[in-house]
């Protein structure tokens, strides 16, 4: 079985999450608070489910809000290794 | 524009914060979405929606030429437009009908037609739904889209409907106030349903007058204050932040649904003195460790409602915001806002507590309680029972609804008032212990302190499954009440996980149920009834 990346992992937890269809996050440029895929709800499990990716403790305190904009900004605060650039 | 002299002969929902832009016009009443408006600016906005409202003058007339009620719904969220529409709504002497673009638009919808609102005030957000809110209205409604420069593609997609944008609007010169009856609705507020349909509490601006003034005299705010708004504006403690801020020439401070995931950084940043939310947000700080000592200096108030408060998080905040007091509030909508509220006292509270929460304490001087066992008459001191209040916040009842309204407003044996039964269980003050909350007489429960009635979601899922029984139960529980909801259904059948999502779309986030468990055969009570411990049960055991 083909292991996830981080972006997929983010992805399949938000759609979960969210119950939201596959095509509202086809991309990783989609904004996820604007469009309503994530809330302050979701917020603690959604930071822990980001711990459990990195394996360590996030920061919280460091972190500005704009981080929850899409995959991309979360992939580029939360994982710096995997963050390959921005989606064109 | 010059502020109007405006000596208003009743005190109204609108008084307060027309006082304030009299007082200080160049004051910021409001901080959101990157905007700072001054109480002057707001006001011009809000007479600019006001006069074109009574321009239009379809708010007070239905399309049949009947009178229709004198209310303007708001569809929007956390936007200047969606501020001033409140306000707007209160100028033109009307109440407001929140509404709110990140529930699913059929239950907005519901909510709308219900209301019989011939106009709505829409923000960019709420623009969004409009199509599917819209889809199956039959009355001829007023569309007023403040932040919309051209509105000709709307006003071609509705033709059925007049759509006017920025550059309709009338100028707010010619607004002028029309008295308003005191015992009029100032706001309409739906809230959870048992039988599945979300009843509208009417609140009028005696009610909440009563408790402005209640608050104002107890919080000592002055213009240099800051006001967190953390609710939804269809949640009423939102009413609070806006009204009570605005009273007092104070600052209101909107957090973007950004800065909401990370509350420590926009209290710090927006220097908050007043924090008002529900106990939720403080677990959910605990929990992201934002509770570290002398976290927030900045804060004077630190007020807690909507759902049980765990002694732990006051204990957590306590050394977080140690220039703060803490005070737990209380009250269902039906009784405006909170009736009830308890100050921590860190030196003695902790043996006040009772299953390790907070006590709700003392009704607000104007408020009386009354804590009664099955037979509605009252219990001893130091007994538990069912808490019924009355006084000036006692709401009228249920928006066309006078069936629920007889069951939930009542006159008690040997009483000559009546009072609302709140369904919250209680242990009566005896003098030495306060009075503490002990949990519901029915399945409502709290989830991040929206009411959600479990009914309402058993019979969507029942409806959406063509079962005939459905059980909600609260999962996981947190001490503030729970994080979401399990849903059991007997037919094995069932796509679940379809059926999640069909519930997701159905119903507000808060509310959707996050699992739905088969179970071969329900378990029952010695009445009976579905056994809802055994079901918990079973949740625990996993």
């Amino acid at each position: 079985m083909e292991t996830m990346t981080v972006r997929e992992e983010l992805r399949a937890w938000i759609l979960e999450r969210s119950g939201a269809a596959p095509e509202r996050l086809s991309t990783d440029d989609q904004p996820i608070l604007d469009e309503g895929l994530l809330s302050s709800l979701d917020v603690v499990e959604f930071i822990l489910f980001i711990e459990s990716l990195r394996e360590e403790e996030v920061d919280i305190e460091n972190i500005e809000p704009e981080v929850f904009t899409n995959i991309d900004t979360l992939v580029e605060a939360f994982f710096p290794d995997e963050h390959d650039g921005l989606t064109p | 524009m010059s502020t109007p002299s405006i000596a208003e002969t009743t005190q109204t929902l609108r008084s307060g914060f027309l006082r304030s832009c009299q007082a200080h016009p160049d004051r910021i009443a409001l901080e959101v979405a990157g905007e700072s408006l001054r109480y002057g600016e707001l006001r011009d906005r809000a007479a600019a929606l006001a006069a074109t409202l009574a321009q239009h003058d379809c708010d007070r007339e239905s399309s049949s030429g009947e009178p229709a009620p004198a209310l303007t719904a708001i569809l929007g969220h956390r936007s200047g437009a969606a501020f001033a529409g409140i306000l707007g709504a209160l100028l033109r002497g009307n109440g407001y009908v929140p509404l709110n673009p990140t529930f699913p638009p059929e239950r907005t919808r519901n909510m709308l037609e219900r209301s019989q609102c011939r106009a709505v005030i829409i923000d960019g957000q709420g623009e969004k739904q409009l199509d599917e809110v819209l889809a199956e209205i039959e009355a001829s409604l007023l569309l007023i889209l403040p932040e919309r420069e051209d509105v000709s593609e709307l006003a071609a997609r509705f033709p059925k409907h007049t759509v006017l944008g920025a550059g309709d609007l009338a100028d707010g010169d010619d607004w002028s106030p029309a008295p308003v009856d005191p015992n009029g609705i100032a706001y309409l507020l739906f809230t959870s349903g048992s039988t599945g349909v979300p009843k509208g509490v009417m609140v009028t601006h005696r009610n909440v007058v009563a408790f402005l003034d209640a608050m104002a005299a107890r919080y000592g705010i002055t213009p240099e204050d800051r006001f967190s708004q953390t609710f939804e504006l269809t949640f009423d403690l939102s009413v609070f932040d806006l009204f009570l801020a605005w009273e007092c020439g104070a600052r209101v401070c909107v957090p973007s649904q950004a800065q909401k995931m990370l509350p420590a950084k926009y209290i710090q940043e927006s220097r908050i003195t007043v924090w008002f939310s529900v106990p939720s947000t403080g677990v959910m700080m605990s929990k992201l460790r934002m509770l570290k000592p002398d976290a927030y200096p900045s804060l004077r108030w630190s007020l807690f409602c909507g759902e049980a408060l765990p002694a732990e998080i006051v204990e957590s905040w306590a050394l977080a915001a140690p220039g703060s007091i803490i005070e737990n509030l209380y009250g269902p909508t039906e009784l405006t806002i909170a009736c009830t509220l308890y100050r921590w006292d860190p030196e003695r509270s902790r043996e006040d507590c009772e299953l390790g929460l907070v006590p709700i304490g003392d009704p607000y001087p104007a408020m009386e309680v009354l804590v009664v066992g099955d037979d509605l008459r009252e219990v001893a001191p130091g007994e538990t029972g069912e808490l019924l209040m009355t006084g000036p916040q006692l709401t009228p009842g249920y928006w066309q609804d006078p069936e629920k309204t007889a069951a939930a407003f009542i006159t008690p044996p040997e009483r000559d008032r009546i009072h609302y039964r709140t369904g919250d269980r209680v242990r009566r003050g005896d003098g030495k212990s306060p009075m503490v909350y002990l949990g519901r007489m029915d399945n409502q429960i709290k989830i991040q302190g929206y009411r959600v009635e479990l009914g309402e979601i058993e019979a969507a899922i029942r409806d959406e499954a063509g079962v005939e029984v459905a059980i909600a139960i609260g999962w996981p529980v947190t001490a503030a009440g729970a994080d979401s909801v399990v849903v059991f259904v007997s037919d094995e059948n069932l796509d679940r996980a379809d059926l999640v999502a069909r519930a997701k779309a159905r119903l507000p986030s808060y509310m959707a149920p996050r699992e739905i468990r088969h179970i071969d055969t329900f378990p029952l009570n010695s009445n009976g009834k579905v056994d809802r411990k055994a079901l918990r049960s079973l949740l625990e055991a996993d």
